[in-house]
């Protein structure tokens, strides 16, 4: 920051004490962590399996646009509601159905074929929200999801809604999943050690699809969280402005949360926390909220460093206990 | 560092001595240590044996001296003074090159680029001359412009010591240079060692077999835990005398004298029972990693109450064929039947339904989980079974029980089942692997290469446990590159070279003229 | 269809060849030599807009440079981070692209406008004026680099270090090939490389800097290296592949008709469904080396 003549201590102390700091900050960091852990569950479970899915980012796009696509009928809200999220969450999965099949089949490496469809995603949403899901009043967003499929606030006032609660569940139901079923071992061994999974009767194929499947359910309920849990518009803007970046920025929560489900709910709420003060960071000290991306991105740097891996496992470990399997 | 040896046959220099260890300690970074205190000479024009069983330290004191680690404490000390190397580029520098046992090469390269890639300052031609110069000099034959993985075992070795000796080495290091190698092959390593010897070059041979060590070398040192147990001139002591040295005294296993690898007992059979084979190979044909066929139309037959022993230097099939029995890898042609049932290509699951184990050969890559605990570990394999899992969730009380008993009845030294297997020493992860594969009720067992790299005392164990399976009726398929072992247990013993047997006969029957051929590849002998 | 028509097309296939061609040689390097570098797209976008700096500061051959030494100076650190110090180079790949996203972003905005900046005509590198039409000067340097880097990786000492380093770094070791020096060495080459292809994004083909300018091309990279088995000829190859998938959404576009019945999205799809076809169908052929990814220890 210094670069750019930026002082940056009146700025981070700026960024804390917003983010942290006040009520209506912490509600902020939650609401931003919402979509955030869902797409940090992706890439983490992919990663315990020993597969790099970034893909998140195009499949939430494709959940987002099923929810929004949901409201187009009329349903009972709450039920509305579910079914939104459930559309949402098959849209996730049939996004990386593909890049799926051609591991299992053609052996194509996933960080090319997820990042493929990150793009193609990105242009159909891109078209999607012009087009199809436009809204006639006011084309430079969609559709505004249906007060019946709305996830109700659970602070007056602030962005916080339940998708928090949603996120959380599917961060608690991936961790039972990993640790206490026997899929999810078997999953958790195919990461660690390939061959020794396949001795043991670990099919990799079913592995593979089985990761996507859950990966996708994550990534799609994060597209959904985020139109059907933000007011005061509940609606995707064109160019894709409100829900662009998050995909990426799960993976780097993922990391710092050591890929591990309940690891990932902190450094989100950490990361959404920083997201929110920075918008202050821009206000206050004059710095451009981009700042926190770059931010993240060399804590991720240094978190390659084997010696601050080491010592953040410790620090982790104090923090939450983890039970192994037995 | 000092350049101080003028190479050629009578160094000008009237040292006595080309390289001295004094005091050398080594402490890997997990704690363990490898060597305390180890004080040794090289002298030019000798042979020296360096003696010890698997783990005491033989392969790290010479990793030490040719540079490639460095000592936590000690010092190495040349007739120019003290010397430290920071990489396998200086002591090569003073004259000390290592054969590594598991060969240093790069495989997609030819030999000659392998030589080429450590003498960067001489042309191809030149090089090129120099090596076949070389080759003529000491006879090992070897092609120069193939690229390095198309060769056969014995052939990589050639090229191994050639590239050591086209820097021109006063002190050549083998790491257990035979156990790649058949007999024949052997004596002409032996040859070859003492025509450098008349050069007036020194020569440190590690082995852990008594038999060559007192055929080859002029004096031993023996290691043993990490200290030098002793040192002797080979002339004047006997193989006994050594091998208390390398075991020490206090040896007594379960009441029962250890048992050494220079004479094994040969157990009584009681013969296997002549009924139905267990298993039965049909003119099995695997596929290498190469693309090249590992194993060439193999057929044998295992029965119950029986260990068949597949001896043979390893790089012959052996690896492919067990993993090809054992769903591991697939199969171009042939059969492989089960009990009269055909199992070809049938997954490790549906295998170990059916009756069969497999102790891996590399334990680190299919038998374990390394960053998994012990408990997950000793249900690999059976995860889905009844009893331990309950509507798709893991019967945790099931699983620890379970990975109890095996602690337990195989004597596993652990710190809790909870500890992460990666703590284990390589002995007692053998015995979590042979424990898990046991409860399974298997009726046939492959064991591929179960010993190596154990301690004595975890040795002996799998032995006499697979001894016991046998009594209990169990079939045994036993794959070991340690030709003692196999011929020690086994009833029948094939002879493994080049994707075929070369023969199959009871140990009691063979000379060892006849095994030395047979390992070497004749037929029919 | 006039021939000035098929000319253009042409030169847009050379014009987006030369980043793929340039950062696919540059990993085909980094590679051979053992190390996976995931974020050469965050070396794009950065590079692209540090050259862009470079050219403001002092014209275009600045700017190019400027975008050299962005990719050496990440090249550097991630070698370091990787090679010495073991690191993981997943992670740190993809801290290089979270990074760059969030750096380019931010500096945009204090360039002036948010989102995009365009590069003034003045300090853009001028292109050679042939008959035919006008050309970067990049592009035959694209063009000639695979031959140099194929000569170099197969006919010299050092490329057979390299290699040796990637495929067996014991083997290397034990030879005294100094193991985490040449794979530091290679993958800055490799990172400085794809510096200069970023550079040559802004200063020298699009003339401006967005926040997407990279658009992937640095994965795109990845799977041409993937495509070529790291053979750097078939990298030129697959360049100029990638390069023709993308005049080819020009192309289609303009047919008569097209325009009106396909949305422009669709047909901006077209370049990462084609590649992802070519990489379908080609895996499997390659060989890798044995030690890509994997960290030296001496044990």
């Amino acid at each position: 920051m210094w670069a750019w003549g930026y002082n940056p201590w009146p700025a981070y102390a700026a960024l804390f004490k917003e983010s942290f700091g006040s009520g209506y900050g912490l509600a902020s960091a939650l609401a931003n962590a919402t979509p955030l852990i869902l797409t940090a569950l992706t890439f983490a479970i992919g990663a315990r399996a020993g597969l790099f899915i970034i893909g998140a980012e195009g499949m939430m796009y494709m959940g987002a646009m099923a929810a929004v696509a949901l409201s187009f009928f009329r349903l009972p809200s709450g039920l509305h509601a579910l079914l939104a999220l459930a559309f949402a969450a098959f849209a996730g999965i049939v996004w990386g159905l593909v890049p799926a099949l051609l591991r299992i089949l053609r052996g194509v490496h996933e960080v090319i074929s997820t990042i493929m469809f990150n793009w193609i995603s990105h242009f159909l949403a891109f078209y999607l929200v012009a087009n199809v899901l436009v809204d006639p009043v006011r084309a430079e967003k969609t559709i505004s999801v249906a007060r019946t499929s709305r996830l109700p606030l659970l602070l007056r006032g602030t962005d916080l809604s339940l998708g928090i609660v949603v996120a959380s569940a599917m961060a608690f139901f991936l961790y039972v999943y990993l640790w206490h079923t026997v899929s999810g071992y078997e999953i958790r061994a195919a990461g660690a050690n390939p061959h020794a999974a396949r001795y043991g009767g670990v099919s990799p194929k079913k592995t593979v699809l089985l990761v996507f499947l859950l990966g996708g359910t994550a990534a799609g309920l994060a597209g959904a969280v985020e139109v059907m849990g933000r007011p005061p518009t509940y609606a995707v803007y064109s160019g894709l402005t409100n829900i662009a970046g998050f995909g990426f920025d799960g993976i780097g929560v993922a990391m710092i949360g050591r890929i591990h489900p309940l690891g990932i709910i902190p450094a989100a709420v950490f990361y959404g926390g920083l997201q929110a003060g920075a918008r202050l960071m821009q206000m206050e000290a004059g710095v451009p909220f981009e700042m926190v991306r770059a931010v993240q991105g060399v804590i991720v740097l240094a978190l390659a460093l084997p010696e601050l891996i080491r010592i953040f496992r410790v620090f982790v470990r104090t923090l939450f206990p983890k039970r192994r399997l037995a | 560092m000092a350049r101080g040896l003028t190479p050629g046959p009578f160094s000008q220099n009237v040292a006595n001595f080309l390289i001295r260890a004094e005091g050398i300690t080594k402490v890997y970074p997990d704690g363990t240590v490898a060597l305390s205190g180890v004080n040794l000479e090289v002298r030019p024009g000798e042979v020296l044996g360096l003696l010890g069983e698997n783990g005491a330290g033989k392969t790290t004191l010479t990793k030490i001296l040719s540079g490639l680690l460095p000592p936590t404490s000690g010092r190495l000390l040349t007739p120019k003074g003290p010397v430290r190397f920071h990489s396998p580029k200086d002591a090569l520098g003073l004259g000390i090159g290592m054969v590594h046992q598991h060969f240093a090469l790069v495989d997609t390269f030819t030999a000659l680029e392998n030589v080429a890639l450590g003498l960067p300052k001489l042309s191809r031609t030149l090089l090129r001359k120099r090596l076949e110069k070389l080759v003529e000099e000491t006879g090992l034959k070897v092609p120069l412009d193939v690229p390095v993985e198309k060769l056969a075992v014995g052939e990589r070795q050639r090229v191994e010591i050639l590239k050591v000796l086209a820097r021109e080495v006063e002190l050549l290091i083998l790491d257990e240079p035979t156990s790649v190698l058949t007999p024949v092959e052997t004596a002409e390593l032996f040859k070859f060692l003492r025509r450098l010897k008349e050069q007036g070059k020194a020569v440190i041979f590690i082995t852990h077999k008594l038999k060559e060590a007192m055929a080859v070398t002029d004096r031993i040192v023996v290691l043993r835990r990490g200290k030098v147990a002793g040192e002797v001139e080979t002339g004047k002591t006997t193989a006994g005398e050594l091998a208390k040295l390398m075991v020490g005294t206090e040896v007594e296993l379960k009441g029962r004298p250890v048992e050494l690898s220079l004479e094994l007992e040969t157990k009584a059979a009681s013969g296997p029972q002549r009924e139905e084979p267990a298993l039965v190979v049909e003119d099995l044909c695997v596929q290498g990693d190469t693309g090249e066929l590992a194993v060439r139309n193999l057929s044998f037959e295992l029965f119950p109450g029986e260990i068949l022993g597949i001896a043979g230097v390893e790089g012959n099939g052996q690896t492919e064929l067990v993993e090809a029995i054992c769903g591991l890898r697939p199969i171009v042609s042939g059969k492989v039947l089960l009990f009269g049932r055909e199992v070809s290509g049938l997954s490790p699951t549906e295998l170990y339904r059916l009756g069969l184990a497999h102790i891996p050969e590399d334990r680190w890559k299919y038998g374990l989980i390394l960053s998994f605990t012990v408990a997950e570990n000793a249900i690999l394999g059976m995860q889905r079974e009844r009893r331990f899992h309950f509507l798709g969730f893991v019967r945790t009380k099931a699983v620890r029980g379970h990975a109890g008993k095996l602690v337990r009845e195989f004597g596993i030294q652990t710190s809790g089942i909870s500890a992460p297997v990666k703590s284990l020493s390589g002995g007692n992860q053998q015995k979590l692997i042979a424990g898990r594969e046991l409860t399974k009720d298997p009726r046939v067992i492959v064991a591929a290469q179960p010993t190596r790299g154990l301690d004595i005392g975890a040795a002996q164990f799998i032995r006499d446990l697979l001894l016991r399976l046998r009594e209990e009726g169990r079939a045994i398929l036993l794959v070991s590159a340690d030709l003692d072992e196999v011929l020690a247990l086994s009833d029948r013993v094939a002879f493994m070279y080049e994707g075929e047997f070369t023969g199959i006969a009871r140990p009691g029957e063979l000379s060892p003229e006849a095994v030395g051929l047979l390992m070497g590849g004749m037929k029919g002998v | 269809m006039n021939w000035a028509y098929f000319w253009s097309l042409f030169s847009i296939s050379l014009h987006a060849m030369v980043p793929i061609t340039i950062t696919a040689v540059g990993e085909v390097v980094g590679e051979s030599a053992g190390l996976f570098n995931i974020g050469l797209e965050g070396i794009l976008l950065l590079s692209a807009f540090t050259g862009t700096l470079g050219a403001r500061a002092g014209g275009p051959l600045l700017g190019l440079l400027a975008g050299l030494a962005t990719g050496l100076g990440i090249g550097l650190i991630f070698g370091l981070i990787c090679a010495y110090w073991k690191g993981s180079q997943m992670i740190a790949g993809v801290g290089i692209n979270l990074f760059a996203l969030g750096f380019v972003a931010f500096g945009l905005q204090v360039l002036g406008s948010p989102g995009f900046y365009t590069v003034p005509r003045a300090v853009q590198l001028p292109p050679i004026r042939t008959a035919v039409g006008a050309f970067s000067p990049l592009i035959p340097v694209a063009l000639v680099l695979p031959f140099l880097v194929h000569l170099v990786l197969n006919h010299t000492r050092l490329g057979l270090k390299i290699k040796a380093v990637g495929e067996n770094p014991e083997a290397a070791d034990v030879a005294g090939v100094p193991v985490e020096l040449t794979q530091l060495f290679s993958t800055a080459a490799g990172a400085a490389l794809a510096g200069l292809a970023g550079a040559y994004m802004s200063v020298s083909w699009l003339g401006s800097v967005t926040k997407e300018i990279s658009a992937g091309r640095g994965f795109i990279a990845l799977a041409t290296v993937v495509f070529s088995g790291l053979r750097p000829l078939l990298a030129l190859v697959g360049g100029l592949l990638f390069g023709f998938f993308e005049s080819l959404a020009t192309w289609i576009q303009s047919l008569p008709g097209i325009k009106e019945a396909v949305p422009w999205q669709f047909i901006s799809m077209i370049p990462y469904i084609a590649t992802l076809l070519v990489v379908a169908g080609v895996i499997g052929r390659a060989r890798f080396p044995k030690s890509l990814g994997v960290p030296y220890r001496r044990e």
